[in-house]
């Protein structure tokens, strides 16, 4: 029976796949383990998993040179790194080594396809939040008037968080808001469930709080996928307060952006976000105030027109009524006048025709009409009862008297 | 100051109320006083509590 030591045997692997195989292939795979060694050499273990059973799995090297590229450039495109649970495409060629056996060389990795299956993870993501009719649930949580109270999730060393504090504190209208940091990491593997803490934290004191801010420092293409995880995005999406997010990025919205009540772009924004709702809020009391001035203003103008107006009135009846009282005053005049004047004109009549008659009387009228005067002794002769002889008359004529004696 | 410290809206909402009352011809110059002296205070508490922290409410309205 023929034989062959290891070696030729291994040898005969070699030249086969050697042989019969491609210079490489284009692999779909998922990063199981992953380790980059002091020299800068990418080991790898790719997997292919259904549901949590693996299928096959092979080793892989990335070699430092192509490493140090093809990560720099992955990263640049998807805006991701390379790292385990990760779906790729890679290029790989076939290695086998007599000693260290079967491996995969990766000269290349399809950045595309991580997008696409990254996109596709996320509109399943997505759809399963819309399926649970959860996704819109933060949206429909109104936003309060004035957030004075608010839970921040941040990592503190995080600029972003810097940026946010001295922002809000050193707004130039002395506006006060009351922030507390509810620390959590913010990347990487860890952020999910941290982020997650930090929510359940919240929840338990939630009537000290009007809104959570999930902000994060932005610049470093570092990775978002926490921010598409699905639980992540569910607590988000029922959390009882509204959530605004500052995550800081580039690329496209992440789930939790697009189910956070409010979503800004970095933290700078989002504090301009809510001290611009104190600057609106402010501005509509100061316009209603300006209006009740102007308004009391008018209905006092008003008043005072009413007033002017019923005085004017007054005024202008009362000169009517006196001007009436003036002309009955004057006709009165007038006809007293008249009257008085009537009444003399007729006493001077009479006093004339008195005066007539009483000339009429005068004695020496009557003399000078022929008439005389008889006295005897002295005596007017209406005292005379008997005259006798001797008694001494005393005749009186216009042109003189005349003396004469009874005989 | 009513006894009861508003919330922003209900500050808001009643110093529309007011410029409603206002705006219509009816409004008594008697009530003027009541009415203007009353929306100085809302807006002055408003413009206090915007700069002021809760506690900081929170103690002046004990």
């Amino acid at each position: 029976m023929d034989s062959l030591t290891l070696l030729e045997f291994n040898q005969l692997i070699k030249s086969v796949l050697d042989n019969s195989l491609d210079k490489s292939y284009w692999i779909i795979a998922e990063i199981g383990e992953m380790n980059v060694n002091q020299k800068g050499h990418c080991y790898l273990e790719l997997v292919e998993k259904k549901d949590n059973y693996i299928l096959a799995k092979n080793r892989a090297t990335i070699w430092s040179y192509t490493f140090s590229n093809l990560s720099n450039w992955f990263e640049n495109m998807t805006g991701t790194t390379l790292q385990s649970g990760m779906k790729v495409l890679v290029n790989a060629s076939v290695q086998y080594h007599e000693v260290y056996g079967f491996s995969l060389n990766i000269k290349d990795v399809d950045p595309n396809f991580t997008i696409g299956e990254r996109e596709r993870k996320k509109q399943e993501t997505i759809k399963r939040l819309e399926a649970e009719g959860i996704f819109d649930m933060n949206k429909s949580v109104s936003l309060p008037l004035i957030p004075q109270r608010i839970a921040i999730i941040s990592s503190e060393s995080a600029a972003g968080y810097g940026d946010f504090i001295h922002q809000l504190e050193n707004n130039p209208y002395g506006y006060k808001v009351h922030a507390q940091l509810f620390q959590a990491v913010m990347q990487g593997d860890q952020a999910v469930e941290s982020i997650i803490q930090s929510l359940h934290r919240i929840y338990n004191l939630e009537n000290q709080f009007e809104l959570v801010i999930i902000i994060r420092g932005g610049g470093a293409k570092t990775d978002l996928d926490c921010f598409d995880d699905y639980e992540l995005c569910a607590h988000v999406a029922q959390f009882p307060l509204p959530v605004v997010t500052g995550i800081g990025h580039e690329r496209d919205n992440t789930i939790v952006d697009l189910v956070a009540n409010t979503r800004m772009k970095t933290p700078t924004a989002v504090a301009e976000f809510i001290i611009s709702g104190f600057i609106d809020f402010e501005s509509n009391i100061n316009e209603l105030y300006d209006q009740i001035s102007s308004r009391s203003g008018e209905v006092i103008r008003r008043h005072d027109e009413y007033l002017s107006n019923l005085m004017y009135q007054l005024s202008l009846s009362v000169q009517n009524k006196v001007h009436q009282h003036d002309l009955i005053l004057s006709k009165l005049e007038v006809n007293i006048k008249t009257r008085s004047l009537q009444t003399i004109e007729k006493q001077k009549n009479r006093l004339n025709l008195f005066e007539k008659s009483i000339s009429a009387a005068d004695p020496q009228k009557i003399l000078e009409r022929g008439f005389t005067i008889t006295k005897i002794n002295g005596q007017p002769m209406l005292k005379i009862k008997s005259i006798k002889t001797g008694d001494e008359v005393e005749t009186t004529t216009k042109t003189g008297t005349i003396k004469s004696t009874v005989n | 100051m009513a006894k009861k410290k508003p919330s922003y809206k209900e500050a808001q909402s009643e110093l529309e109320e007011i410029v409603n009352k206002l705006e219509s011809e009816s409004t008594d110059i008697d009530d003027l006083t009541e009415l203007t002296k009353r929306a100085t205070e809302l807006v002055k508490y408003c413009r206090e509590k915007l700069r002021s922290t809760e506690e900081e409410l929170k103690a002046n309205s004990e």
